[in-house]
């Protein structure tokens, strides 16, 4: 990997990181209380785990999912899809629990979300400040209702595109070249139809360790992100639809979710790793756990702006995203701040001003 | 529009897993990809950053002008892997028009070294821009993340970066190299409602499509997967 970062700060990071795990201080990490954006890079480890596949091909065997890497070896990979699938269901629980608002479609879990809407009829005039305002998921996982033509017989009318890019995005998760193995097994399953009968079905479990990124933007909650501009001036529900997030993120680490949960649901045993989060507007560095010496990079970037908190277990990854969700809140853009002083979220925006 | 001397920034992108830029036309559930960003791309994110950090007015009044007509080179990564993912996606039903889930097949890839984007600015301008180009965390999908990792005042190596297939001198074999379709804006008064998806009106296409050349041979083919090396054109 070609690298423009200082190898001097570097070492210096692995040096605080290894007197902070020493010293149990990595768990008190001071966030600041407002955040615009935050990563998390990590390195899990899976054992027997079959969460994202690539379908059958026909056959009776389920293809692991597999992807070339520029070093030409060819490893495991679990798609970032059904990692952020996952996390919808959760966040959805979280926020309905909260007292959040969602919409008809995100009540019964349909993946569409507002574009499920667009057929009933009491949704029909769908604007983006109503599914902002009316509901939590739509708002920060995203949606899109696409345009469509009026029909020339004149029994539909013309629809506008509307949507709003998710404010949580997943990469791949891709498993170390050297650190992986795969184990086929043969199980038996139900045909389609009771004629059918029984079938033989080959998978795959895999085990390794995997690197994987996580980037979610807490400062476009409430927020049209196309025009930046507030939405949702309550505060409150802002705050609550953050932590629903943050919540729903610190269980799908914790306890892996995808396919074939059911019956080969993967052991985890081991989570380490850096959660970067940047107070104003600002992109939250993201590195790859693929270079072994990734915690020690993004360490070396702390600054005032860009605070780094690294984790070697699952306790302290837990302890730093309950700090997380106990004491922070989502910060405005700039361009909002600017906007909206003499508006009703003015009092926010001028305490980040400060 | 603002017209005192030009400077190049060069801005250098990780990506820290796959990502993946739809070459234009190709099919949405049989996407191809590019091994990096096209210029009509990295215009358009400039666009959706800028306004994040600095507001709709001043995007559409200062940096707009600018940003449609820049010189943008880009440099692809030292070396780039694409393999083909089968995933479950929703797409348009062409007859009703209503989301569906049905599989698709979609290259992904997967960088060595950073990807370079280099954007001819007024000086006068240097720092919103460079601020804006910090900001782009993803190229292709949102899924693509990208992080922007460093910027330099520094010009561009021709020969390093990508060139539409009508600036190759008749002689150069553009054989071994990576081509595709990529868009480029249709010219440097291309309107701000051309290009902004939330205006409704119908507008003329802002973007026009080209064959370009990446200075980038294919090393190896393996499995599902093709590898990429950059290899400088001649100059």
């Amino acid at each position: 990997m070609t690298d423009t970062m200082d190898s001097d700060a570097g070492v210096v990071a692995l040096e605080i990181v290894d007197h902070a795990i020493k010293d149990g201080d990595a768990t008190k990490k001071q966030f600041p209380p407002h955040i615009y954006e935050l990563s998390i890079n990590v390195r899990a480890t899976w054992q027997a785990q079959s969460t994202s596949n690539a379908g059958s091909n026909g056959s009776n065997r389920l293809m692991p999912r597999r992807q070339c890497l520029a070093d030409s070896t060819e490893t495991d990979a679990c798609s970032g899809n059904i990692a952020k699938h996952a996390h919808a269901q959760l966040a959805a629980e979280y926020l309905e629990a909260a007292g959040c608002s969602l919409c008809p479609a995100c009540k019964a879990r349909d993946g569409r979300r507002a574009a499920a809407l667009t057929d009933q009829p009491d949704t029909k005039n769908l604007s983006i400040e109503w599914i902002v305002r009316n509901c939590g998921l739509c708002d920060t996982h995203g949606f899109l209702v696409t345009a469509k033509n009026a029909s020339s017989d004149g029994s539909t009318e013309a629809r506008q595109r509307l949507s709003k890019h998710s404010l949580i995005e997943f990469s791949f998760a891709l498993a170390l070249p050297e650190r992986h193995a795969e184990t086929i097994q043969v199980v038996t399953r139900m045909g389609d139809s009771k004629d059918e009968g029984q079938m033989l079905m080959k998978m795959t479990a895999r085990s390794g360790e995997y690197a994987y990124c996580v980037r979610y933007k807490c400062a476009g909650i409430g927020l049209d992100t196309d025009k930046w501009r507030l939405i949702l001036a309550d505060e409150e529900e802002r705050g609550r639809r953050h932590r629903a997030m943050l919540l729903a993120l610190r269980d799908g680490l914790l306890s892996p979710q995808g396919a074939l949960t059911a019956t080969m649901l993967p052991h985890l045993t081991g989570l380490k790793g850096v959660i970067v989060v940047c107070p104003s507007t600002g992109r939250a560095p993201i590195y790859s756990a693929l270079q072994d010496d990734w915690i020690s990079r993004l360490c070396a970037l702390e600054s005032e702006t860009c605070i780094v908190a690294p984790f070697e277990t699952i306790d302290t990854f837990n302890l730093l995203m309950q700090d997380l969700i106990e004491d922070t809140h989502p910060a405005l853009p700039a361009a909002c701040q600017r906007s909206s002083e003499s508006s009703v979220g003015a009092g926010n925006a001028r305490d980040q001003l400060a | 529009m603002e017209t005192s001397s030009l400077t190049w920034l060069a801005a250098d992108y990780h990506f820290p897993a796959t990502y993946s830029c739809r070459v234009p036309m190709s099919s949405q559930n049989c996407a191809r990809v590019c091994p990096s960003p096209g210029p009509a791309t990295v215009r358009l994110a400039l666009i959706r950053a800028s306004i994040e950090v600095f507001g709709l007015p001043y995007v559409e009044r200062v940096l707009f002008p600018h940003i449609r007509a820049m010189s943008v080179q880009v440099r692809p990564p030292e070396c780039v892997a694409i393999s083909t993912q089968v995933l479950r996606a929703y797409k348009v039903e062409d007859a009703t028009e209503t989301l569906i889930e049905a599989p698709v097949s979609r290259e992904m890839a997967h960088a060595e070294g950073p990807t370079t984007i280099y954007l001819e600015v007024p000086l006068s301008l240097r720092e919103p821009f460079s601020q804006v180009l910090s900001m782009i965390g993803y190229w292709g999908q949102a899924s693509g993340l990208a992080w922007c990792q460093s910027i330099q005042i520094e010009a561009p190596r021709p020969e390093q970066c990508v060139r539409p297939l009508r600036l190759f001198p008749e002689q150069v074999p553009a054989r071994p190299f990576f081509s595709c379709i990529l868009s480029e804006f249709r010219d440097t008064e291309v309107a701000w409602e051309e290009v902004m998806p939330v205006i409704s009106t119908r507008h003329k296409n802002p973007l026009r499509l080209d064959v370009y050349i990446w200075p980038l041979a294919l090393l190896q083919e393996q499995g599902s997967g093709k590898l990429y090396r950059r290899t400088p054109f001649e100059r």
